[in-house]
């Protein structure tokens, strides 16, 4: 081996490990930042159901969805987020239209049930996650005063697929996705009724 | 508490002390029923009706949040495995379809070490932003690698080489300095997203305003993240499917004059501890090897450790490689020449 040949090795080492010393301290340095994992949610009180996160998401079904939060439900039987109130009537006065595109949104009758009058009765209303898209009608139409502001948007995790930087993110003209750190509890929502 | 405050009324005369009670029962009854009147409480449904427990499914389990780690790294060592000591092109194509299967369809081109270049930018700028450890680890274990063994991930786990590296089919002949000139543009677009990712762009010239916040240009602008994905803009689309088309004929143009992250592997590569050596033993300058490369990286007849992709294309056409592994070199009739 000649002079150049041994001083070339030995200058590509020390660049070599020069290198490697830099690459780990800065992955130590944002390592120190992070200290957790995160994850991605939506934060109600920003959100504005603009309809993005139903088109923006990498998945072809949002794994943003729809969540019904039953202790802010009113349960109601003419509920403004489960029926399209703009609808034509039937003979009974009830308006034969639905908010959301999908039927995602699903009631069922809870309680002691009075067969006589459907105003006098409770009704639980629950997201069917699997045609929910994540398109926000319903959650706009539950906005009080209309509803009482229990329907909201969230990145539901057991769907997301974690992408390095939320493809909703990017695009939501309110920064309403949100970093958590695991766990990742949703904001509450300040919507009152 | 209260046992003091009751032994200190002991004192008290009797009228005195029942009127203090009194007061106290008053107080305390008046401000139950402020209380109740802002307690939310469910309606009454009758019969026998609870909620719903409220289901909020928990973040992926820590295990499967490494499994992407796992298989980047463990695609990282079988690549190198393969490149440099198997020397198996049929073995880097099955790593490139597992590539492409896993990290373009399945994760949809999304968790990428390309585009984590942003988060990492995004995170020294602003220490507000929470990066996650998984994006770390990608921006850096290939970066690593290539100072370890070259731009193995480019050749065997980087899911958007992998689909331009398959669909290759003619590759024709890029003039040296035509392709030097072009690999320029990778350091442009690494600029330019690296600015965008931190800081974004606010101009204004007189009443004139332009106010693009940060963007992840890479992401936006990715080829064939929606291929990946099977949906997506019309125009993200149409220029995956013309560069699907142009890396036809021309070798996987955007690793070699695009990929910002192939610039950064690039510039690393270029003191790698081990790299491609197209004979398997020792160099015969036979020159059979020249036109081998659809990449154009093969320089005065060895690969080039900066611009070489890994993808193991030129063993096939050394000579010495037929002795050593009994494959079929592209140019076996030659052998005989050499040995006389």
């Amino acid at each position: 081996m000649t002079e150049k040949s041994t001083r070339r090795r030995f200058i590509e080492g020390s660049c070599r490990l020069l290198g490697l010393v830099t690459l780990g301290g800065a992955a130590g340095v944002l390592t120190e930042r992070t200290s957790a994992n995160a994850v991605y949610q939506v934060d109600p009180n920003k959100c504005k159901s603009c309809d993005l996160c139903r088109t923006s998401c990498v998945l072809s079904l949002s794994a943003v969805k729809a969540v019904n939060d039953f202790e802010k439900c009113g349960y109601c039987m003419l509920c403004p987020a489960y029926m399209d109130v703009t609808s034509k009537p039937d003979e009974k006065g009830i308006p034969m239209g639905k908010v959301c595109p999908q039927d995602a949104l699903k009631r069922r009758v809870v309680g002691r049930v009075d067969p006589d009058d459907p105003n006098n009765n409770y009704y639980e209303y629950i997201v069917d996650e699997t045609r929910c898209d994540g398109c926000g009608k319903c959650v706009k139409a539950c906005l009080p005063p209309a509803g009482n502001g229990s329907l909201r948007l969230e990145i539901r995790y057991n769907r997301c697929v974690e992408c390095n930087e939320c493809a909703i993110r990017i695009v939501c003209p309110d920064n309403a996705i949100v970093r958590l750190p695991v766990p990742g509890v949703a904001p509450p929502s300040t919507h009152t009724s | 508490m209260i046992a003091g405050v009751s032994r200190g009324l002991e004192s008290v005369p009797a009228r005195t002390r029942y009127l203090c009670l009194i007061l106290v029962l008053v107080a305390a009854f008046a401000s139950s029923i402020v209380s109740a009147q802002y307690q939310k409480k469910p309606p009454d449904f009758g019969g026998s009706y609870s909620f719903p427990s409220p289901t909020h499914p928990e973040p992926r389990t820590a295990w499967i949040r490494t499994l992407d780690v796992s298989l980047l790294a463990a695609g990282l060592g079988i690549g190198a495995w393969l490149i440099l000591k198997k020397r198996s092109r049929n073995g880097l194509l099955l790593l490139n379809i597992g590539a492409i299967a896993y990290f373009g369809f399945y994760r949809k081109g999304c968790i990428c070490p390309i585009g984590a270049i942003q988060n990492v930018t995004l995170a020294l700028v602003d220490s507000h932003y929470m990066i996650s450890l998984g994006v770390i680890a990608f921006f850096f274990l290939p970066l690593v690698a290539a100072l370890l063994v070259g731009r193995v991930f480019c050749g065997g786990v980087c899911p958007l080489g992998a689909v331009q590296d398959i669909v290759l089919l003619r590759p024709i002949k890029v003039p040296e300095t035509l392709d030097r000139a072009l690999a320029w543009l990778r350091y442009v677009y690494l600029g330019l997203a690296l600015w965008f990712a931190g800081w974004g762009l606010h101009l204004a010239i007189g009443s004139w305003k332009l106010d693009i916040g940060r963007r992840f240009l890479i992401c936006e602008w990715d080829p064939f993240i929606g291929i990946f994905r099977v949906s997506g803009p019309f125009h993200m689309l149409a220029i995956g499917a013309a560069f699907i088309i142009g890396g036809m004929f021309v070798g996987r143009p955007y690793c070699r004059w695009l990929c910002p992250y192939g610039g950064l592997l690039s510039i690393l590569s270029r003191v790698s501890w081990k790299n491609v050596v197209i004979t398997p033993d020792k160099e015969l300058d036979c020159g059979l090897c020249a036109n081998s490369c659809p990449y154009g990286a093969i320089h005065q007849l060895r690969a080039d450790r900066a611009s070489c992709l890994s993808c193991a294309r030129c063993y096939a056409s050394c000579p010495r490689e037929f002795e050593h592994h009994g494959r079929q070199a592209a140019a076996a009739p030659l052998i005989q020449v050499q040995r006389r």
